[in-house]
């Protein structure tokens, strides 16, 4: 029931986009009118000969709207009512505030206060002034940005959470973005010889070079934002989840569906380092053991036992 | 149906409705479920349906207020349209409403939703899977009362605003129960909050956003605020004073490392938050929350031996 409605209330909003917008272009290559609104011609057509013949009230039909579809053109002529443009619902005003807002977040992506008069209007007409977003500011944030305009390559030093290490790179960025409310930037990176995701708050230093950003950059373009990205140092570990924490199978790279076994939640998680499953395992505590393989199992063990020693070597006196 | 409640003056009762729409059910139940399908429909797609009391046996007439159905004109200019269009095409929210809504602002044609290469994108986290966003959203909108289930217990709140940060959306609010500002993090929110009429809500007077705003976990707790001190390792110490703020530092080391002092009303939030530096963070003090941590340790390197390779 839910996914009907939802599927005709995406179908009734097209359709009145579709027959908005045609009344204000006028006549249209059907071609046209379909790529504009990502449907095939065929699809367009059979829409609006839905819209044509049915759902007019049967005392006012000429007045509210007249449908034309020829061989190769679109046109639509709406009675006021319809042409006027609607007002958002709750969901198309909180993207336009969001939307808006995150921009606004980024810094220097406002420099001519356009933005910011457009929100303040949006606001006025459609609330959302109490909405605030907040996008991390890493120190590094700026280099990284002058290097991918200028398509110059950077020397970084970097603290992978994964193996807990700090290691020099040089690496061609190809893409920064903020996503899961920290920012990222993907790069061909020499030292692996591939492109690498990197953390920009877990950039500890960067310097521009001189050179030329020269690797590979096929996948500059229509990458999707993935939070975790499998390496090549990938294993797999079976953890058994107490209910309490099974939220977490919903942060973590699964890679394979739950199974409920007794009163636990088991599930194979795609670890790319040691450290980040230790700081998993400290996190969730006794809710969570590793069931395999053995050389896994002993890691919460260890990874407590370092940190107390960090805590017994500095008693204070 | 949209067309027929916005041409009337009158409210309607459902029996006229159905007549004056071609198709409609006749069968009065069937009748009555059509009209609910699209009643819910018409509303999720913001279009303000009224109900009003109406004479004789039908009691009930719907009709839509055009004054509350149409966009009131903006009037931004082209400069500001481009910025917004720019805004919408940059930032992902995992569904296409904000280009329907530019399509309604009249957007057309000749600004294509193209993103620009060099301009960083933002990922929020997708609509879709939040759905109390857009009911809370509104509710703030509206000022409108909001009730929701949070962590398995109802809540009645006054709504303050919304808010992103760190990865998350939370909604900062007076409880209405608790008698005091509360901040949820709305993927905790577990019901479709239900939003009161306009102008139900009433914040105290007073009331700030800013102070009733805590998104660190160990400030979600209900004890008594207690000032914990924690070393970090120059290896995280940037990215934890970037994820704190400036203002968090109490002492900068030669080494690099610094000191940070958080207000902890939630011990063991704090230490869940402390272990996952590793061994590049410390509880300097007070006494209590360093035994916190060493407790917690303690047990699990218990628990480790218990479970390593057992069969």
């Amino acid at each position: 029931m839910t996914t009907v409605a939802r599927d005709v209330g995406t179908r009734l909003r097209r359709l009145l986009a579709i027959l908005t917008w045609l009344a204000q272009v006028g006549e249209t290559p059907i071609e046209v009118a379909a790529a504009r609104f990502g449907l095939e011609p065929d699809a367009l057509v059979a829409e609006l000969e839905m819209a044509a013949c049915c759902g007019l009230p049967p005392y006012t039909p000429d007045q509210l709207m007249e449908i034309v579809v020829t061989d190769t053109t679109v046109s639509a002529h709406l009675g006021e009512m319809l042409a006027r443009p609607r007002r958002l619902s709750a969901r198309e005003g909180f993207a336009l505030a969001a939307s808006g807002r995150a921009l606004l977040a980024v810094p220097g992506s406002d420099e001519n206060g356009a933005l910011s008069r457009a929100l303040a209007k949006l606001d006025r007409a459609l609330g959302g002034e109490s909405m605030v977003i907040e996008l991390d500011d890493p120190s590094m944030l700026g280099v990284v940005r002058r290097a991918l305009e200028t398509g110059n390559q950077l020397q970084i030093e970097y603290y992978s959470a994964s193996s807990d290490e700090v290691s020099s790179r040089r690496i061609d960025p190809l893409r920064l973005f903020a996503g899961d409310g920290h920012w990222y930037v993907d790069a061909h990176c020499y030292k692996a010889g591939d492109e690498r995701r990197f953390r920009v708050d877990r950039i500890q230093a960067a310097e521009i070079l001189d050179d030329v950003a020269s690797g590979p950059r096929e996948a500059a373009e229509g990458a999707e934002y993935e939070p975790f990205v499998p390496g090549p140092d990938i294993r797999t570990v079976r953890l058994a989840l107490d209910p309490s924490v099974a939220w977490v199978v919903e942060s973590i790279p699964a890679v394979t569906p739950p199974e409920q076994t007794g009163d636990r939640i088991e599930v194979d998680v795609a670890v790319g380092g040691d450290a980040w499953l230790k700081r998993l395992l400290l996190r969730l505590g006794t809710a969570a053991r590793v069931v395999g393989p053995p050389e896994a199992a002993s890691l919460l063990g260890d990874a407590a036992g370092q940190i107390l020693d960090r805590y017994r070597r500095s008693q204070p006196g | 149906m949209l067309l027929v409640l916005l041409d009337t003056p009158q409210p309607l009762s459902l029996r006229e409705i159905a007549n004056r729409i071609p198709g409609y059910p006749s069968g009065r139940d069937a009748r009555r479920q059509a009209f609910e399908r699209d009643k819910r429909l018409l509303r999720d797609e913001g279009v303000p349906l009224l109900v009003e009391p109406i004479g004789g046996e039908d009691q009930l007439g719907y009709r839509v207020d055009p004054s509350h159905y149409y966009l009131p004109d903006l009037g931004l200019d082209p400069e500001e349209q481009a910025a917004l269009n720019l805004a919408v095409a940059g930032v992902h929210l995992g569904d296409p409403s904000g280009v329907d809504a530019l399509s309604k602002l009249g957007a057309t044609g000749e600004s294509p939703l193209r993103p620009l290469v060099d301009t960083p994108l933002v990922d929020l986290p997708s609509v879709e899977a939040l759905p109390a966003l857009s009911g809370l959203f509104e509710a703030v909108r509206l000022s409108a009362t909001a009730t929701f289930e949070y962590r398995g217990a109802p809540r009645q709140v006054d709504p303050a605003g919304l808010r992103f940060r760190g990865g998350h959306w939370y909604l900062v609010a007076f409880d209405r129960d608790r008698a005091e500002g509360r901040t949820f993090r709305v993927d905790r929110i577990t019901s479709t909050p239900s939003v009161g009429p306009a102008g139900s809500a009433q914040l105290p007077a007073g009331f700030d956003p800013e102070s009733a705003f805590s998104a660190e976990p160990w400030r979600f707790g209900a004890g008594d605020v207690i000032a914990v001190d924690v070393l970090v390792d120059p290896v995280e110490a940037g990215r934890v004073v970037a994820e704190l703020g400036a203002g968090a530092v109490t002492e900068r080391r030669s080494s690099g490392a610094v000191v940070v002092r958080l207000s902890v009303t939630d011990m063991g939030a704090l230490v869940t938050w402390v272990l996952g530096l590793l061994d590049h963070g410390e509880v300097l003090g007070p006494p209590e929350a360093r035994a916190a941590v060493i407790d917690r340790l303690e047990t699990l390197v218990g628990a480790g031996e218990g479970s390593g390779g057992a069969s």
